[in-house]
C-alpha cells in the first residue's frame, strides 16, 4: 500500500500504566512544543472573559487596589502604635498583596483546569499540564497590571511625603524578576498538585479557600517579616511563599539586596512545588480523561 | 509492527472503574477511612481483548448499539484513554474529530476557536494561520457567522466547523466518531468528497456511524462491536447486513452465542 508523499513515520505506543511517570523525554518535548497553546489559551480566556464587559480590564487594576486599600484600614486600625511609617507599610502590603495573588491565582485556576477542561481533555491527546500553565501564564499577565498601580501609589506617596525611606530607584530592584519567577513557579508547582486532587477530591476547591485564606494570614503579607521574634521566625520558611513575600518585601519596598538565605529559600521551594506537582500530576493524568 | 499498519491493536481491553458513591469528596474519603469502609467500585469492562490491524489508506467502519465501546476504542487509540490490558500502536499523524467536537470556548468566535483547535492538536501558528481561511471557507458558515461567537451556532454549525478543523490538520490518520450526523445533506455531500480525497492520499480513516449508509459508502472494510467485543469483521456490505439482522431479530446469532 503506497503511503501518502508527506508520511512522517511517527510511531506511538500505548500501554498499560500503573501510578509512574510516562517517558518524560517525549512528554517534555510535546510540552515544548505545544507552548504556543498554552499561551493563546491564556490571551483567549481573557479575551472570552472581559469580552462582555468593557470595564472589564479596569477591574483587573481596581480589584487588587481596593483590596489593598481595605486590607491597608483594617491593619491601620489593630496595630498596636509605634512602628514602621505609613507610607512604608502601605507599599509593603501592596506589593505582598500583589504577589501573593500573583501565586494565588496560579494555584485557584490552575486547581480546576483539568476539572472544567471537560471536552479538551475527553477529545484530545495534548500533555494535560498545558492546562494549568496556561492558568498561570493569565495570573501572571494580571499581576502585570498591578505594577502600575503599586508605581503609582508609590510616586503618589514620594510626592506627598518627601521624607518618607521608601527608597526611589536602586539596581537591587535587578532581584525582582527572579522573585517573580520564583513565585510562577512555585505557583505553578503547587496549581498541580491540587489540579490532580481536585481530580480525585471534587470537594478540593472549596478546600482550597479556605487554606488560601490561612495561607495569607501565615505569610509576611498584612505583617512584616521582621515583626516575628523567636521561634516564629520559621513562617517565613515552611511556607512555600515565604521566602519570596520576604524577598518582596526586601526588594521593593526596602531596597535593599537579598541575603544568601533567603535566595536559597526562594529557589529551594520553587524546585521543590515544581518537582512535587510534575512527578504528582504526570504519573496521574493518563487517568484524568476516565474521571472527569 | 509492519510498515503497511496504521494501527495495530493487540488484546486491548479498557475497563472503567466507576464510583457508586454520590460523588467522590475529600469529606466522604475521610468519612470512610475513619469508619474503615471502602469505596465501592464497579469495573464496566467497554473494551474485551480486542485485535485488530488498519493498514493504511483503508476506511475501517465501526459499527454496534449504544455502550458497544466504540467512543472508548477511538479514545484509545487516539491517546486518550490508556488501556487496561494489551497495547495499541499507531504510526502516523492522528487528528480526531471525537463524539462531543473539539473543546470549543462557546464565548469565543469560530475564527478564534479554528486557532485554539488547531494549536491543541499540535499545529503551529504558522501552520494554522495559513488554515483558517481555508477552514472557515470549507464549513462553509452562512454569511459572516464564523466571527461571531460559537455559541450563537446551530448544531450543524457546529457540527461542520469540527469537522473542517478536524480534515484540515492532513492527518496520517483519521478519527471520527459520529462526526457527521448534525450536518445537512449538502455538507455530507462535501464531507464525504473530503474523506474520499484523504482516502486518495492512502491516508487512513476510522469512522463510527450509526448511519449504516456512511459505512457502505465509504469503508472498504468495518467491524461488528458487541458488549465490548469485536464479533466480526469483513466487507462493510456483509457487516452491515449482519448487524441489521441482529437489530431487527434482538438477539445474536447462534454462530456467536458461545462467545
Ligand atoms: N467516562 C466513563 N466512565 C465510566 N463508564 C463509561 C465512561 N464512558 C463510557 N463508559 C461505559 O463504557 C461502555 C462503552 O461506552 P462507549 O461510549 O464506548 O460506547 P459507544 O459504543 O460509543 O456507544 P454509543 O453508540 O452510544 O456512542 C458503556 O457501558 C459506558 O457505560
Ligand atoms: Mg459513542
Amino acid at each position: 500500500m503506497p503511503v501518502n508523499e508527506n508520511f512522517v513515520p511517527k510511531i506511538q505506543v500505548f500501554e498499560p500504566h500503573r501510578a509512574s511517570l510516562p517517558p518524560l523525554g517525549p512528554y517534555l518535548k510535546e510540552f515544548w512544543t505545544r507552548r504556543v497553546f498554552a499561551t493563546e489559551l491564556a490571551r483567549f480566556s481573557d479575551k472570552a472573559e472581559y469580552l462582555d464587559s468593557r470595564l472589564g480590564k479596569v477591574w483587573l487594576v481596581l480589584n487588587p487596589l481596593l483590596l489593598g486599600l481595605i486590607y491597608y484600614l483594617v491593619v491601620e486600625i489593630i496595630r498596636p502604635g509605634g512602628g514602621l511609617p505609613g507610607l512604608t507599610r502601605l507599599d509593603h502590603l501592596l506589593i505582598g498583596l500583589f504577589t501573593f495573588y500573583f501565586a494565588q491565582n496560579c494555584v485557584t485556576a490552575g486547581a480546576q483546569s483539568i476539572t472544567l477542561g471537560g471536552r479538551l481533555i475527553l477529545n484530545q491527546a495534548f500533555p494535560r499540564a498545558l492546562l494549568p500553565l496556561s492558568c498561570a501564564i493569565q495570573a501572571f499577565q494580571q499581576f502585570l497590571w498591578t505594577i502600575p498601580v503599586y508605581i503609582f501609589v508609590l510616586i503618589g506617596g514620594k510626592l506627598a511625603y518627601p521624607t518618607t525611606e521608601v527608597p526611589g530607584w536602586t539596581w537591587n530592584f535587578l532581584w525582582i524578576p527572579f522573585i517573580v519567577i520564583c513565585t510562577g513557579l512555585t505557583g505553578f508547582g503547587l496549581a498541580l498538585i491540587f489540579a490532580t486532587l481536585n481530580v480525585y477530591f471534587r470537594d478540593t476547591n472549596k478546600l482550597l479557600t479556605y487554606i488560601t485564606r490561612i495561607w495569607m494570614y501565615l505569610s509576611p503579607v498584612l505583617w512584616l517579616p521582621s515583626s516575628l521574634r523567636g521561634h516564629m521566625k520559621i513562617l517565613l520558611w515552611v511556607n512555600p511563599l515565604g521566602p519570596v513575600l520576604n524577598a518582596t518585601s526586601r526588594v521593593w519596598v526596602s531596597g535593599v539586596s537579598l541575603n544568601k538565605s533567603t535566595i536559597v529559600g526562594c529557589i529551594f521551594w520553587a524546585l521543590a512545588s515544581i518537582l512535587m506537582g510534575g512527578y504528582y500530576f504526570i504519573s496521574r493524568e493518563r487517568d484524568f480523561a476516565i474521571r472527569i | 509492527m509492519p510498515e503497511d499498519l496504521a494501527i495495530r491493536i493487540e488484546d486491548l481491553s479498557i475497563s472503567y472503574k466507576v464510583s457508586l458513591e454520590a460523588k467522590r469528596t475529600l469529606k466522604n474519603a475521610v468519612m470512610r477511612a475513619s469508619l474503615k469502609q471502602k469505596e465501592r467500585t464497579r469495573t464496566i469492562e467497554a473494551v474485551k481483548h480486542l485485535t485488530l490491524d488498519v493498514p493504511h489508506g483503508s476506511v475501517l467502519g465501526i459499527v454496534g448499539s449504544n455502550g458497544a465501546g466504540k467512543s472508548t476504542l477511538m479514545r484509545c487509540v487516539a491517546g486518550i484513554l490508556s488501556p487496561t490490558e494489551g497495547r495499541v500502536t499507531v504510526n502516523g499523524k492522528i487528528s480526531t474529530l471525537l463524539a462531543l467536537g473539539v473543546g470549543f470556548n462557546p464565548a469565543l468566535s469560530g475564527r478564534d476557536n479554528i486557532i485554539l483547535g488547531g494549536l491543541a492538536s499540535g499545529l503551529n501558528m504558522d501552520e494554522i494561520s495559513n488554515k483558517t481561511d481555508e477552514i472557515a471557507e470549507f464549513a462553509a458558515l452562512p454569511d459572516g457567522f464564523i466571527d461571531l461567537p460559537v455559541r450563537t451556532y446551530s448544531s450543524g454549525m457546529y457540527g461542520r466547523l469540527s469537522f473542517a478543523v478536524a480534515v484540515s490538520m492532513t492527518p496520517d490518520i483519521l478519527l471520527l466518531d459520529e462526526a457527521l450526523s448534525a450536518g445537512d445533506a449538502a455538507f455530507k455531500e462535501k464531507s464525504f468528497e473530503r474523506m474520499r480525497q484523504l482516502c486518495a492520499e492512502a491516508r487512513t480513516i476510522v469512522i463510527v456511524s450509526h448511519a449504516l449508509a456512511t459505512v457502505t459508502d465509504l469503508c472498504d472494510s468495518a467491524i461488528w462491536m458487541h458488549k465490548g467485543q469485536m464479533l466480526s469483521k469483513g466487507k462493510p456490505e456483509a457487516i452491515v447486513d449482519e448487524y441489521l439482522k441482529f437489530l431487527n431479530v434482538g438477539s445474536l446469532p447462534s454462530s456467536y452465542e458461545d462467545m
